[in-house]
């Protein structure tokens, strides 16, 4: 499996790609900030930094196409949950903090979407644990994180062999039941996967606390 | 289900990220402590799982979407509480950093309401069910009921947070609860329906797995228990009783009903039934329809599919598949 499908940009060569990793955080953190605080009154200053997010974008080579495509998918979701406010009066009113709603959440998506995709998530670690987050916390990010692409390997087996086993039309019922067992069967072998990791860690003298080299 | 940024103001966001952090740095520390060095390793496989779950479609009959699992309560009964907050944290950060889903600022809410009151609570609902029903039955029951409980549980937090960032901001609460837990009643019964099936294959072919991740931590739980059972019946009930509490919360209609009652001889009742109702031809919601909404939909509804699956489940359970190896691949 490509070792890039989960952040696909992060690892580019720009100008923003090369920044230290915690300026982009802070960074990003207060136009987060600057968006959800402002009243919606303001819209020119929401709009000048939905300038600037665009603006990072293109500067550190990150397709519309990527970004349309992700937007698709978040949009529904937030339309849907700022949509409950008019209707709670009865469409009557409330559509003022609904749109802003949505505004906020579209800006704040696209800034963080910057941030995510100019920074590899090893950069990342490293700058949450300067930016003080526990060490414990760390290294089980890194160890999940280590571990997503072995599970993810292993579910796209089960996945080639079920769809070699099974053809034709199903009832919905067994799609559903063969799903389940699919991911019952991936929770058994991740567990018995952790087991022997765990064996691994103690022939290397593992005494249950993290030692790292920094 | 992510929080997204925006939604809530950067007072809660502080607020939900110090809970938060106290719940998982106490988290982090039972599970540093714990006598077996083995939940350090399960944890982070665990998070691996329920993130590479969490992307398995799961098809709906009757409409052409797809539902996927959750997972807060499968981690916690696998793992035991701890374990299970922790791992659902690491899913939540993983989420925010790889894809930018859920907030930057809203991490600590959105921990709070999957991680928290997700596993910690889901396991404390699980535990419960589980001293009522012995054996594996009590298991499946119990995760059926938890899976349930923790979703609508987590939909009532939100719509408190929110209504803590917008004080007197345009919409009514009582409907807004209303809506949300009608909502994710359905959300609900379909993550009980996929935790109940992986716990049900789960115990049908390696009962040990279930049986000994769930008694050790079932033993540490003890206060943390009362306080989870606690905090979950709290938000259920808050979201159950809530849309009842109309005539004080709303601050908006009071003051129409005033006017009304100075200036015209409108009967208050008429007018209740009236400002609220959609102005669509021949469609009339009033309040009084979400607040029936409400209780119909997430109580009756909700109850009635749980009680159908563990049924269903039982009758699962009972016919025990012949053990087969567990994990030869990999």
């Amino acid at each position: 499996m490509a070792v890039d499908f989960l952040d696909r940009y992060s690892r580019g060569s720009t100008w923003c790609h090369r920044w230290p990793a915690r300026l982009k955080i802070v960074l990003t953190l207060a136009v987060i900030v600057a968006v959800v605080l402002l009243p919606i009154s303001l819209w020119p200053i929401h709009g000048c930094l939905a300038c600037l997010i665009f603006a990072a974008h293109a500067v550190a080579d990150i397709p519309l196409s990527y970004l349309l495509r992700r937007v698709a998918l978040l949009l529904p979701v937030v339309l849907l949950m700022a949509l409950c406010v008019p209707l709670s009066r009865g469409f009557s009113g409330g559509w003022e903090l609904a749109s802003a709603l949505v505004a906020r959440a579209l800006l704040t998506f696209l800034a963080a979407l910057w941030l995510v995709n100019t920074t590899p998530f090893d950069r990342l670690l490293a700058a949450f644990r300067q930016l003080g987050m526990p060490r414990s916390f760390v290294v089980l990010l890194a160890f999940t994180y280590r571990y997503l692409f072995v599970v993810f390997d292993e579910l796209a087996r089960m996945r080639t062999a079920q769809r070699a086993r099974t053809f034709g039309r199903r009832s919905p019922w067994a799609v559903w039941n063969s799903t389940v067992q699919l991911v019952a069967m991936l929770l058994i072998r991740s567990l018995n996967r952790s087991e022997r990791v765990h064996q691994a860690m103690l022939s290397r003298g593992w005494q249950g606390e993290f030692r790292t080299i920094d | 289900m992510h929080i997204a940024d925006g939604f809530l103001s950067p007072e809660v966001c502080v607020a939900t990220g110090v809970v938060a952090a106290g719940a998982l740095a106490y988290s982090l520390r039972q599970l540093e402590q714990t006598v077996s060095s083995r939940t350090i390793p399960l944890t982070g496989m665990l998070a691996a799982l329920i993130f590479a779950g969490q992307m398995v479609k799961f098809p709906l009959p009757f409409v052409p979407a797809y539902g996927h699992l959750l997972g807060g309560v499968l981690a916690a009964i696998v793992a035991g509480p701890w374990a299970g907050c922790v791992a659902i944290s690491l899913v939540l950060l993983l989420q925010m950093a790889l894809f930018a889903d859920g907030g930057w600022l809203s991490y600590g809410a959105n921990v709070l309401n999957m991680g928290v009151v997700g596993s910690i609570g889901g396991y404390a609902v699980f535990a419960a069910v589980r001293r009522l029903v012995p054996g594996h039955r009590g298991i499946v029951f119990g995760s059926v009921v938890a899976a349930w409980v923790s979703v609508v549980a987590a939909s009532a937090l939100f719509c408190i947070e929110f209504a803590l960032s917008h004080p007197g901001g345009g919409f009514s609460l009582p409907t807004v609860v209303a809506l949300m837990t009608s909502f994710h009643s359905l959300i609900g019964v379909g993550e009980a329906l996929i935790t109940g099936g992986i716990i049900s294959y789960v115990v049908a072919q390696r009962p040990d797995l279930i049986d000994a991740a769930a008694r050790p931590a079932g033993a540490v739980a003890g206060v943390g228990r009362l306080v989870g059972i606690g905090s979950v019946a709290a938000l259920l009930i808050a979201a159950f009783v809530a849309p009842f509490a109309t005539e004080g919360a709303d601050g908006l209609e009071a003051v129409a009903k005033q006017a009304a009652f100075d200036s015209l001889e409108h009967p208050p009742r008429v007018l209740v039934l009236d400002d609220y109702s959609v102005p669509l031809p021949g469609v009339g919601l009033s309040h009084q329809f979400w607040q029936r909404l409400s209780v119909s939909v997430a109580g009756v509804f909700g109850t009635g599919c749980i009680l159908g699956m563990t049924w269903m489940f039982g009758r699962l359970v009972k016919r025990t598949l012949p053990a087969t190896e567990g994990g030869h691949g990999g």
